[in-house]
């Protein structure tokens, strides 16, 4: 049931608002991104975008488009600000986050601008819940260019091949190898750990790979700590596009379906770890 | 050496794995000729495991001897150690293990330093896991499983039933058995210092996979209990100590409910007995005294029949319970499997079976006789099982009162002296 909002008073426009009849559809984005408390907003006429980067290596991307919500206005051009992720979440999931049929939060988004607090009206049975929830400056972002012109190596695999992979990652090893190639082994998932090295070899031909495009064989080593937390986008998504560059940047997409059918997506970039250049077999 | 598994044994092997990994964070993989043997052995060496696959168990398999180790190229030298937790990672979900994963190949190679499972998965993905090892001593426990007076056969899903009462978090079970049922109890006590014993369900979780019965075979208190599993294909063995009385306990008033274990190292009728010292065994003695449990005395109806899955019970005895008759140990199993019935305590024992007629029916002869035996709870000592892999350096002054089962065995050929087991 919509949530007929209380709007700002008179006279007063908000630089953002939006409403959303299932908060979940943005909360279980969030939560795939949610690897530090902060993120930066970035609200257009498209969409919202919201973004966490750590140590400088490592940035993702939760898209959430305009078409998802029921109402999406940006007065400017656009509208940023760097806001607490871990209170946004706990905001939208305050009246719990099972999510059992039928019952659904209600959301209304409003920021009225520079130097304004970020209001959350969130109902659900007739409760009605009002979070004001303090905004910060945006910091600069990184921009790892990553544009199709400068991909050399790239697959889309069905996530359900590589989430039991990721799920069972060996955090004794620092690093994550990543080798694709036109020859074998095709596509390869190392770690080193421990107790010895572990392969995971997905041949070009096998039915998960939906797409395979790999013009060299190149060996890519990343932290495997930064790379972790996209295991959660993993989870929700139904493919996910492999693609590096000639510098071994690393560009995963997910292309999540949220409950009600519509894509989202998300993206995580990785930066190289530079200590190693040799791969070990 | 290689091999490979294929589909449908892959959840035995994984279980077994299972099953191994709760006795110990390590374990012992040692390939022979024969085929492939798992073993792991507890710290306290309280508990020991080995399951055996036979060639036949494995797709294919091919093993070769170690060449000298004189030469110059540095060898694998089997068996060797590997941690449980890397190997864990490579069986888990093992009830998907059949669905997902076509075959798994088990390598090793003589220059290699480690060991190589390679899984054929769903999809045409492979998972490949080089995992190191550490070289180390053989292991083996040299256990009489034919010498136990005792043998209870029991189909998995029984025994399963049965345990299925007791919490896994139960450190102890008491097993009594007369020649009419088998008890199971469990009681709860605060303040006991005992070892735990591991879990069983691991072993009933891989007698699942195999659907072959469990044989349990035991002697009196004190003396190691064996599960085991036998097919055509493999073999396990689940050796765990029991817990006894002390001497002291056993020189108060009441009869002793079972003859005093310690006498019998000076008999022979255990020639795998040998009084050894295992210097990293405590007498766990228990701080407070446990309740006994009601006896079981004998039920005098010899036309009973015993069938062919003894009829059990399942209680849980409070603190407090009365003191028990001793039972009239019947030892008329003992008899049976050729011990000299002149030795000490046995004496005791045949004239208490001769006390009460037994008509203890032809059944002995299959393997489900049983005598009767009762646990005490009280103060208790440990057995404890004593590895060749185990050096000892000092002979503790503890008399008689540890006497194991095993001995130091560096070598896989019967010593004289030792009636040993096929190699467990």
């Amino acid at each position: 049931m919509p949530f007929s909002a209380q709007p700002p008073a008179s006279g007063e426009r908000c630089a953002l608002s939006a409403s959303l009849d299932n908060a979940r559809h943005l909360s279980s984005l969030l939560r795939a991104v949610h690897f530090q408390d902060y993120a930066t907003c970035l609200a257009t006429a498209s969409g919202l975008r919201v973004t966490v980067e750590d140590a400088k290596c490592i940035q993702a991307n939760a898209f959430i488009q305009a078409e998802i919500f029921q109402e999406f206005s940006v007065q400017e051009e656009s509208v940023m600000f760097r806001i607490s992720l871990s209170v946004l979440l706990d905001c939208l999931t305050i009246f719990g986050s099972s999510s059992l049929p039928g019952a659904s939060t209600a959301l209304r988004m409003c920021y009225r601008g520079y130097g304004y607090p970020l209001m959350l009206f969130l109902e659900e049975g007739g409760v009605v819940t009002v979070c004001k929830i303090n905004t910060q400056e945006p910091e600069e972002l990184l921009d790892f260019d990553f544009c199709s012109t400068k991909v050399v190596n790239k697959i889309i695999l069905q996530s359900e091949g590589l989430r039991e992979a990721f799920a069972e990652l060996d955090m004794t090893s620092e690093v994550l190898q990543i080798t694709m190639s036109p020859d074998k082994p095709y596509f390869r998932l190392s770690t080193f750990g421990n107790a010895g090295s572990a392969h995971l070899d997905y041949p070009r031909d096998s039915d998960l790979m939906e797409a395979f495009h790999c013009n060299q064989t190149q060996t890519n080593r990343y932290k495997i700590s930064l790379l972790k937390p996209s295991t959660k986008a993993l989870a929700l998504s139904c493919k996910v596009s492999i693609r590096t560059d000639a510098q071994g940047f690393l560009s995963l997409q997910y292309m999540i379906r949220n409950e009600d059918g519509q894509i989202c997506f998300v993206e995580y970039y990785c930066c190289p770890d530079e200590d190693i250049t040799e791969a070990e077999l | 050496m290689k091999c490979v598994i294929g589909g449908a044994q892959l959840r035995v092997f994984g279980r077994a794995i299972h099953a191994i990994a709760r006795i110990s964070d390590e374990f012992w993989f040692d390939p022979v000729e024969k085929g492939l043997a798992l073993r792991s052995v507890n710290s306290s060496r309280s508990a020991y495991a080995c399951v055996f696959f036979s060639s036949m168990f494995f797709q294919h398999y091919c093993w070769t001897a170690v060449s000298q180790p004189c030469q110059k190229e540095k060898q694998l030298s089997l068996p060797c150690k590997l941690i449980i937790k890397s190997v864990l990672p490579v069986f888990r979900c093992v009830n998907v293990l059949e669905r997902n994963v076509e075959k798994c190949s088990i390598s090793t190679s003589p220059s290699e330093h480690h060991i190589t499972f390679q899984l054929l998965c769903r999809h045409g993905v492979v998972k490949t896991y080089n995992l190191t090892f550490q070289e180390c001593d053989p292991l083996q426990a040299v256990f009489a499983k034919h010498m136990c007076p005792n043998i209870l056969k029991v189909h998995y899903r029984l025994l399963a039933d049965v345990m299925i009462h007791f919490p896994t978090s139960q450190e102890e079970i008491t097993l009594s058995v007369t020649p009419m049922k088998v008890c199971f109890k469990s009681y709860t006590e605060e303040d006991t210092a005992l070892h735990p014993h591991p879990s069983l369900q691991g072993l009933l979780a891989f007698s699942e996979a195999t659907s072959v019965p469990v044989s349990i075979h035991f002697d009196r208190c004190g003396k190691p209990i064996a599960f085991s599993i036998e097919d055509l294909l493999l073999e396990a063995s689940f050796i765990l100590a029991t817990l006894c009385e002390a001497e002291k306990e056993a020189a108060s008033p009441e009869p002793a409910c079972c003859p005093r274990p310690w006498d019998s190292s000076k008999t022979g009728m255990d020639k795998s007995d040998q009084p050894s010292m295992d210097g990293t065994s405590n007498a766990a003695t228990a701080a407070s005294k446990k309740p006994q449990q009601k006896g079981n005395t004998p039920n005098m109806d010899p036309a009973k029949p015993q069938s062919a899955l003894a009829k059990q019970e399942v209680k849980n005895i409070p603190r407090g319970m009365e003191r028990d008759v001793p039972g009239r140990a019947g030892a008329a199993t003992a008899k049976a499997v050729g011990r000299e019935a002149t030795e000490a305590p046995y004496a005791k024992w045949d004239q208490l079976s001769q006390q009460h007629s037994w008509k203890t029916p032809a059944l002995l002869g299959t393997l489900l006789g049983a005598a009767s035996y009762l646990y005490k709870y009280c103060i208790f000592q440990f057995h404890s099982l004593f590895f060749g892999a185990v050096s000892y350096k000092e002979k503790e002054a503890i008399g008689d009162t540890f006497q194991s089962l095993v001995t130091a065995s560096d070598t896989e050929e019967d010593s004289g002296a030792l009636q040993s087991s096929p190699v467990l």
